[in-house]
């Protein structure tokens, strides 16, 4: 069989700063009709520019070698003319780009969005309306009819992405090109959409090319996967292979960096060192600088795709020596050490706490009514423990660290630091107060101010509190960046010259600048790449151990917090549903949302094909919520009538964990499927 | 070096600098080489045309155009500077201030500026120096504060603009959590954001300021005579237009010439910046 899309020597620079940057180097692959391929690797390593120039399209401002060819179906996509590839596009290869928000146009009902691909492509304007609303109800949009009619932002995060995904399978393409679709979606959404792409393609027999930094991903979704860096395709090989046998040392590193959500807490084997800098890179090998078993000549010798076994090919010349100086590396790290909870008394206090955002009057004269986004939600956290809160967005897991923070007037409910009622508003609290509760957010590019210097971001909160002045000052600074395994000489820069994982530590030094006791960590990971999500893990745990710091960590990444936490929060509308040590939450009985969650979550280590078990999205739940349990309108277990009448029992497993459900506990334990999927799970 | 960090500049900026760097030399050096004094009379025969002797001519009362030009080119820009760097200074922080406090304050202020802004420049202009009273007509520090009056609410407005896309940003959402003042949020954290978009707005309020200051000496309530203001010489010799033009041409190109310059310079420079923002964030 002739493949149905052969890349040969890609090569592609950016013209940056009145020179050319090279972005991707020499990429050649093939994608046979119907086949999945992956592209995998950390951001700015040109995956995202190898997918568009699939399409034909070309960045301004940037130029492709002209020995490159991308061949789909016998022809050379790069040299054909504007009005031809108008006609390919489209209609033989579709795109799904990475934010279904931006790619919509919000002035447009989503219904003529997609007729508007239809009639790109000569399809006549009787059978469209027909087709449009045959397309929605392909991709599971309840009722095409009346959501052909809506705009997009009546629709939740991933009915917009099943929408551009209609668009895209439109023309019923043989090849769709699939840029980070479910990055930055929920990982329940990302689950129903993965499970859509996969019945999808089995159905149609179309080819992809997947695009993303996340390698459970495409564990889950790839026959075969591409690992790039820094613009040249380092390994490539079937999945299973790939994740069985990997032979490059990144994609060692890539794959050790990512958490497992079924393994306890643990430390990763091997870390990757540093990160991708494109100013910096060797003659050689470009990964050598980076490499932990990089040989001199690593760094002068270019390194080609060799073939390793059969379909296997790897760009090192120590491929078949890897395995084993990787082992060696193991036994020099300390082994886990496996940390329970701490005990003593709480540190955080938390008792029947209510948030809300907005204040509603019946009329002129009557007390204003909070508009409740968390409900009577109660927890404590001990002095050097972390206590994590997981859920999806809009849970209220970001209020309830802002109203900690003091940002957030609470209408009722208690908060108590260190034996004492603290204030609602950050304004009525003690100076000391202030220092001991510390607030790292989710974006390092926005919770940096782009205008000051490293040197002033540090040190304002040890001027504030320690009154620290001139030479002092300086000295601490340097001191808070050593700690956070920054260079001294990073005083003097702006955050616009340092990396997002180099920002994520400024941020968190800036924060431990008031020699906090407890720090709100409100999703701080979910920017950053695997690598440097694992190394800023290290650096959280290592903190902890040094200080005593209390975390309150909030995430969605379940697998993360099974790694970091010591006790869990599952959070879902407000309301609290399950809390208990770590290793109780991810073990049976779950709480059906528990369950929910932890099922949605793809996995690295498997080869199986998921199967989740999830209703809906998020958004469909949220609004105005009338049942008395929550979750009842979501939830797969649903018991029946009384779920919506009668608030959920509080059921007692252990001391320490508990949760809030209509089962009975020996009845969840039996129901749930999640521990019991193994590795072995048939392949689809 | 300098050719090369020249060259990156947008043509628009050199050609505003060089503009007014023709300005501020005239402005600073005039009084050594002006052929005669401001103010002094019967040089030549009053409204006589443009000569070897009077480049420009001469006005009603014989002064030498030329030289009443050249030296009052340190006036006006003094004036117009001055004036707009209150402007800008005030509108910026009471501006920032209001987007960053929000609320009833916010609204209450803004609604104030609206009101200001909804009587016409020179209304307003000519309430305050009535208001003032007589004795301080034609003072310097009046007609500062006129300008700075009429700027100022403006400039705030486009401030508060910027502020509040900046006070949603997480960096003023820890600074609040640390329990920083408003004050110190205002300066350390939006200022040095908001320092571009400011510092356009001076550029072109700059620009339209002496044709502002000329339009309040037109009428009589600007700088008193004899002092060389380009608006009032337009005043005093508009009688003249038909018989020696250049008697009034000549202080209103000078006054084009420097609102072509300001504003070049300004559009420039918010190129400039813009373009160094867009280097250091991608």
């Amino acid at each position: 069989m002739n493949p149905l899309l052969e890349v040969e020597n890609l090569t592609v620079d950016f013209w940056n700063q009145n020179r050319w940057v090279n972005v991707v180097s020499h990429v050649s692959f093939k994608v046979m009709p119907g086949e999945a391929m992956g592209l995998v690797g950390e951001s700015g390593c040109g995956k995202t520019t190898t997918a568009y120039t699939l399409l034909g399209y070309r960045r301004p401002n940037s130029r492709i070698d002209k020995n490159a060819e991308v061949c789909f179906d016998g022809q050379n996509i790069l040299k054909l003319p504007g009005s031809a590839l108008r006609r390919i596009r489209g209609k033989r290869i579709a795109l799904v780009p990475q934010n279904p928000t931006t790619t919509l146009s919000p002035g447009m009902r989503v219904g003529r969005q997609i007729n508007e691909v239809l009639a790109a492509h000569g399809v006549s304007g009787g059978e469209r309306q027909e087709r449009v609303l045959d397309l929605l109800a392909h991709v599971r949009l309840p009722d095409p009819l009346k959501t052909a009619q809506k705009y997009p932002h009546q629709l939740s995060g991933g009915q917009q992405q099943r929408v551009i995904i209609a668009m895209a399978l439109a023309c019923r393409p043989d090849l769709l090109v699939l840029d980070e679709p479910t990055t930055g979606l929920d990982v329940t959404t990302q689950a129903q959409i993965l499970e859509l792409l996969m019945h999808l393609r089995q159905e149609q027999g179309m080819a992809m090319v997947y695009v993303t930094h996340d390698l459970s991903v495409v564990a889950t979704i790839c026959d075969r996967v591409g690992v790039m860096y820094a613009g040249e395709l380092v390994e490539e090989a079937p999945t299973g292979e790939l994740f069985r046998n990997p032979r490059h040392p990144y994609t060692r590193g890539l794959i050790a960096s990512v958490p497992s959500v079924r393994v306890p807490r643990q430390r990763r084997r091997i870390l990757l060192r540093g990160y991708l800098q494109r100013d910096q890179l060797p003659p050689g090998c470009r990964f050598a600088p980076r490499c932990l078993f990089a040989h001199e000549s690593c760094f002068s010798d270019k390194q080609n795709l060799v073939t390793a076994a059969e379909n296997h090919q790897v760009a090192c010349w120590r491929w078949s020596e890897v395995p084993q100086l990787a082992t060696e590396i193991v036994e020099e790290l300390p082994q886990p050490e496996i940390v329970s909870a701490p005990k003593g008394a709480p540190l955080l206090q938390v008792d029947d706490l209510n948030c809300a955002y907005e204040y509603h009057r019946a009329s002129l004269f009557a007390n204003p009514v909070a508009k409740l986004v968390v409900r009577d939600v109660s927890f404590d956290i001990r002095p050097s423990e972390t206590f994590a809160l997981v859920g999806e967005s809009g849970s209220g897991k970001s209020t309830i660290a802002r109203t900690i923070a003091g940002l957030l007037r609470p209408p009722s409910g208690k908060v108590t630091f260190d034996d004492q009622a603290i204030a609602g508003k950050v304004g009525a609290r003690t100076q000391d107060l202030r220092r001991d509760i510390q607030l790292v957010l989710q974006n390092p590019d926005a919770s940096l101010n782009p205008r000051q210097p490293v040197l002033q971001i540090i040190g304002r909160p040890l001027e504030i509190f320690f009154h620290l002045r001139g030479k002092e000052l300086r000295n601490r600074v340097e001191q808070l960046l050593d700690d956070v395994r920054l260079d001294k000489t990073y005083v003097r820069r702006y955050p616009g010259e340092l990396s997002g994982g180099e920002r994520q530590r400024v941020a968190i030094a800036r924060a431990l600048a008031a020699n906090p006791k407890l720090m709100l960590c409100d999703e701080i990971l979910s920017a950053l790449d695997v690598s440097v999500q694992a190394s800023i893990l290290e650096l959280l745990r290592a903190l902890q151990a040094e200080r005593q710091i209390a975390y309150l960590f909030i995430s969605h990444d379940l697998a993360v917090v099974r790694s970091l936490a010591h006790r869990v929060g599952v959070l879902y509308l407000g309301e609290l549903c399950e809390y208990g040590q770590v290793e109780e939450v991810y073990s049976p009985p779950f709480h059906p949302y528990t369950h929910m969650l932890l099922s949605a979550v793809p996995e690295v280590n498997t080869e199986s094909r998921l199967v989740p078990t999830v209703r809906s999205d998020a958004a469909e739940g949220t609004g105005s919520r009338k049942t008395a349990c929550p979750f009842a309108n979501r939830c797969p277990w649903k018991v029946g009538k009384i779920c919506e009448d009668v608030p959920p029992p509080l059921q007692q497993v252990s001391e320490t964990h508990a949760l809030h459900c209509h089962i009975p506990l020996e009845e969840l334990r039996q129901r749930e499927t999640w521990s019991k999927s193994t590795l072995q799970t048939a392949k689809s | 070096m300098v050719i090369s960090w020249l060259r990156r500049l947008p043509p628009t900026l050199i050609i505003g600098m060089m503009i007014l760097a023709f300005y501020l030399t005239v402005a600073i050096t005039a009084r050594y080489w002006a052929p005669y004094t401001h103010n002094k009379i019967g040089v030549g025969i009053p409204f006589s045309k443009p000569s070897n002797d009077h480049y420009f001519g001469t006005d009603q009362l014989g002064r030498d155009v030329f030289s009443r030009v050249v030296l009052g080119a340190d006036d006006v820009l003094i004036l117009a500077i001055s004036s707009t760097l209150v402007a800008t200074v005030i509108g910026g922080l009471v501006g920032l201030l209001s987007g960053l406090v929000g609320g009833w304050f916010d609204q209450l202020l803004m609604r104030a500026f609206d009101a200001l802004i909804g009587i016409p420049f020179l209304v307003l202009a000519l309430l305050i120096i009535a208001a003032a009273g007589s004795e301080l007509s034609g003072d310097t520090r009046l007609l500062i504060m006129v300008v700075a009056v009429v700027y100022a609410p403006r400039t705030a407005r486009i401030a508060r603009a910027v502020a509040i896309d900046l006070v949603t940003r997480d960096f003023v959402t820890v600074a609040r959590a640390r329990g920083e003042s408003v004050f110190s949020i205002v300066w350390r954290e939006l200022t040095p954001n908001a320092i571009g978009a400011l510092l356009v707005e001076f550029g072109v309020r700059a620009g339209y300021a002496p044709i502002f200051i000329g339009s309040l000496s037109f009428l009589g309530f600007g700088v008193r005579p004899p002092t060389p203001e380009w608006g009032l010489m337009i005043a005093e010799n508009r009688a003249a237009i038909f018989v020696v033009p250049m008697v009034v041409f000549a202080p209103a190109g000078a006054l084009a010439g420097l609102v072509i310059g300001l504003n070049l310079f300004t559009d420039g420079l918010a190129r400039w910046i813009g373009r160094s923002q867009g280097a250091a964030s991608g």
